[in-house]
């Protein structure tokens, strides 16, 4: 597996726990359905961004080395 | 050089025989993780096996090279780089290119644009980095080239990019007023001007939309190529907040029942007035940031186009490209040197102030030297060339500026360390912001009336999410680290271009900032601050005239070869004197010297050969110690055994000397002297210009030595000398100053060049390099502030008490203005003028 997929993998996957996470919590408390989906994808899209930086570089060290 | 998997081969300079190559073979060998090395001394290379590559990296064996003596043989080009922004840009590229295995350093430069590399030829090349740079996102548009084609060049980019800002521009703040007064329509007075359908939704989402994927596009397509790459720039933060803006306004226009606000929340005016105030901040850094490097662009235009060349007796007119070493040039009033060379016929005077810095027109006369790109003021003149194309003294200066540009000062290298970070943060940041104003912040503090602030907005329709989301956005868009990114380069910039207009090189960024924070200022005595050649001071006579004694020494010393025999024999016929040759002569060492005149014996020398010689000195010795005790040489003059008097030598103070220690020591700095010379007489000179501190009997290879001293009290240490024989000195000072090297700039030592043989440039690099320091300090405490200040804003800190929070156009103005004000404020520099300057300035004036 090349490094970009295994660092895709990760950086998609941990996004989409937290989101999932996120969404559980609001099943928890009164908020609506667009609240639930929309902050959900808000937090998919923020941890991505905040993984992608962190995760491409140190798979593509990994796989270097 | 070829690198085969494991294996190097790196280019080697400065080997001589076998031994050169088992030492360095030895020295590869040495390197942790090398397996084999052996270099061959003809092709001059060195194969390399490397087992380790993490072990033996390229640097440790660049360094393992160099520490035995030899060098690996490298080349530097400079690239221009398109589509770099901010401060992560930087970081970006530079990341990218040291990554490549070959490249020894890779330094960026955001204000020019320009990514300046050095690497070792063969290991790596051009196409390596071209793809290096687009790979990361950014456009390589190709070498940067010297001189005007280079001028021409960047003026040409520069100019694209103004004009693609400016139609952006345009679009959105002419489609973005029309969307804020359909926004506002119902509100004030814009009823009963503005109609109605103005307001409507679907109206102004299809205004909206064009500015968006319009003029905002950029940041969408900057921001992808980025992230798919693993990196982050401030397009992110821009396309995000963008594309929030816009989706929910969307979600609101079409879906009013999903819970975003509905349509009396649709923030359209937001995503267009956003973008517009980006590419306003965008724009005016285009504008302005050329401004910055008006310094060397003034420097370049000096460089004439055309010369009149003498050829077979014809008078012709070449470009000055194509003037050759000793050709004979014609020079008329008005006209600009084309290139450096010595005057063989002619006379006039010459503004060489854009070189050297010098107020006042230089008188130039047969043999004088004249330096390419001065003006010509008076007479004509003809010359010879002596330097031309890039050895001309404007050429050197002009690469110099132009890397000290390139270079990091460390004080930026920590700004864009956490500017690099900062994005990634913003973004972790506005993830717990959204997080707390969704499940904690929202039920806490949310009112219905509250608002945005300055704007008539009530937020009554706004759900938990869509408030949540709105303070998420507006925190990553008034982050933007920009101004963090242009404090350091932009001042850097702006401070050596200033400089190089009063003949003030600096040669890197680096040595600005040390020159910005010395303590010490250590002169080095003869030739420095001393003329460097002595001189009759003082003639004491017993019982004869001062021009007969003078007269008796000069004759003992017609012939002689001695510095200070040479200074009398000067002295005498300065003073009209005629010198006849002695009858005989002889030079008696480490004592002085006999000679015969007119059937006269004639002594010359120091008390020890008059007391050989029995001549009674006792009414002489009080002027003798007293001269002696002024830094003076005293020299005995005796004839037919008889004391005649004294001869007194000096090497006499420059004009300046005891004005710029005056200054430094107002400017708060220590001032210390390194000679040579004995005690006494250094500590005469030193208290004629008022030294404390002397440093005597130092020899010239001990000099780095007294400077290391210095430096162990803690002291940051200036050595003033003249380059060449205070070489190792200069190196090891925080800022080794080689003063007055004339227009040879590219062969000095030292991390400052000054072009003129004044100290008070000394005064003046030290006033220029601690303004510039200033600037970055107030640059970087200005960004620095508005970040720290504007996040919690922008983070709704302000709404539990106020209930109003920023909204995202506004955070983007702030941002904007952050931006702009770091560059005004660097502009400040155009106008500078070093204080010791505009004194003297206004002396010549009076």
């Amino acid at each position: 597996m090349s490094a970009s997929v295994i660092g895709a993998a990760i950086y998609l996957g941990a996004s989409l726990v937290a989101a999932l996470v996120f969404f559980a919590i609001t099943l928890a408390g009164d908020y609506t359905w667009v609240a639930r989906i929309g902050g959900s994808l808000w937090i998919f899209m923020l941890g991505n961004i905040v993984l992608m930086p962190l995760v491409i570089p140190w798979a593509k060290r990994r796989r270097g080395a | 050089m070829a690198n085969t998997g494991k294996q190097l081969t790196m280019p080697i300079r400065g080997m001589t025989c076998a031994s050169c190559v088992a030492t360095v073979e030895g020295a590869l060998k040495s390197v942790p993780g090398v397996s084999t090395a052996v270099v061959n001394l003809a092709a001059e290379k060195a194969a390399v096996e490397i087992a380790d590559p993490q072990k033996a990296s390229l640097p440790e064996l660049v360094k393992a090279v160099h520490e035995v003596g030899y060098e690996v043989g490298t080349e530097k080009v400079s690239i221009s780089v398109g589509d770099m922004t901010c401060a992560s840009c930087v970081e970006h590229v530079e990341g990218a290119l040291r990554e490549l295995p070959g490249v020894t350093k890779a330094v960026v430069n955001l204000p020019t644009e320009r990514a300046s590399v050095e690497y070792i030829p063969g290991l790596v090349g051009i196409p390596d980095f071209r793809h290096a740079i687009e790979d990361v996102g950014y456009k390589f548009l190709g070498l940067v080239e010297e001189g005007a084609a280079a001028l021409d060049r960047e003026r040409e980019a520069r100019q694209k990019e103004i004009s693609r800002q400016r139609r952006n521009l345009i679009i959105s703040w002419a489609i973005g007023l029309v969307i804020m007064v359909g926004t506002f329509q119902p509100y004030w007075f814009l009823p009963k001007i503005v109609p109605a359908f103005m307001n409507n939704k679907i109206f102004l989402f299809f205004l909206t939309t064009p500015i968006v994927f319009g003029p905002g596009r950029q940041f969408f397509i900057n921001s992808w190529n980025g992230l798919k790459r693993g990196l982050t720039d401030m397009n992110l933060l821009y396309a995000t907040g963008i594309g929030a803006a816009y989706l929910i306004a969307v979600i609101n226009t079409f879906f009013p029942d999903a819970g975003f606000g509905g349509r009396e929340a649709t923030f359209y005016e937001a995503a267009a007035l956003l973008t517009a105030f980006i590419i306003l901040g965008r724009y005016l850094e285009a504008v302005t940031r050329g401004r910055t490097s008006e310094a060397i662009r003034r420097l370049m235009k000096l460089q004439p186009k055309r010369a009149r060349v003498l050829r077979d007796g014809q008078e012709v007119e070449v470009a000055a490209e194509e003037v050759q070493i000793d050709d004979v040039l014609i020079v008329r009033p008005g006209e600009a040197i084309p290139v450096d060379g010595v005057v063989t016929e002619g006379y006039s005077s010459v503004d060489q102030s854009m070189i050297t810095g010098e107020s006042m027109p230089v008188e130039k006369k047969v043999s004088d030297e004249v330096i390419g790109g001065t003006i010509n003021k008076t007479g004509a003149f003809r010359f010879r060339a002596t330097r031309v194309g890039k050895d001309t003294a404007l050429a050197q200066i002009i690469k110099l500026v132009e890397e000290a540009q390139t270079t990091k000062a460390p004080i930026q290298k920590i700004a864009d360390k956490v500017a690099g970070h900062f994005i990634l943060g913003v973004h972790a940041l506005a993830l717990a912001v959204f997080l707390f104003w969704f499940f904690f912040g929202f039920g806490q503090w949310f009112s219905p009336e509250s608002r945005l602030i300055l704007t008539p907005y009530m937020l009554m329709g706004m759900g938990v999410f869509g408030f949540a989301l709105l303070v998420s956005v507006t925190v990553l868009v008034i982050s933007c680290p920009c101004a963090v990114g242009l404090a350091t380069p932009s001042a850097v910039m702006a401070g050596t271009g200033k400089a190089a207009e009063y003949g003030i090189l600096f040669k890197g960024a680096d040595a600005l900032e040390s020159t910005a924070r010395l303590q010490v200022v250590i002169f080095d005595k003869t030739g420095t601050l001393t003329k460097g050649e002595p001189s009759v001071t003082d003639v004491v006579a017993v019982g004869r005239s001062e021009q007969e004694v003078l007269h008796f020494a000069a004759v003992a010393e017609v012939n002689s070869e001695h510095p200070l025999g040479e200074a009398i024999v000067r002295g005498a016929r300065a003073r009209g004197i005629e010198i006849q040759d002695a009858d005989g002569f002889e030079a008696i060492p480490g004592h002085g010297v006999e000679a015969k005149l007119d059937g006269k014996t004639i002594l010359l020398g120091n008390r020890r050969l008059m007391a050989q010689r029995h001549v009674p000195l006792d009414g002489l010795m009080p002027q003798a110690e007293r001269l002696e005790g002024e830094g003076k040489t005293a020299m005995f003059v005796a004839v037919d055994g008889q004391p005649a008097g004294i001869v007194a030598v000096a090497d006499t103070l420059k004009p300046t000397s005891a004005e710029a220690v005056r200054e430094l020591h107002r400017m708060g700095l220590q001032v210390a002297m390194i000679t040579g010379d004995n005690r006494r007489t250094a500590e005469a000179i030193a208290r004629q210009v008022g030294i404390d501190r002397v440093l005597a009997e130092v020899l010239p290879e001990d000099k780095a030595n007294e400077v290391k001293k210095l430096q162990a009290e803690g002291l940051k240490v200036a050595m003033v000398g003249d380059g060449i024989n205070d070489a190792p000195a200069l190196a090891q000072a925080d800022s080794g100053i080689a003063i007055g090297s004339g227009t040879d700039v590219a062969k000095e030592t030292g991390h400052v060049i000054l072009v003129k043989d004044d100290l008070m440039d000394v005064v003046a690099a030290i006033q220029v390099a601690r303004q510039t320091l200033r600037l970055i300090k107030q640059n970087l405490g200005w960004a620095f502030g508005y970040n720290t200040a504007a996040i919690p804003i922008g983070a709704g800190l302000l709404y539990p008490f106020f209930s109003q929070v920023v909204s995202p156009e506004l955070a983007a103005l702030l941002m904007a203005t952050s931006s702009l004000s770091v560059t005004m404020n660097t502009l400040r520099m155009r106008g500078y003028i070093p204080p010791i300057r505009r004194a003297r300035l206004a002396g010549a004036k009076a």
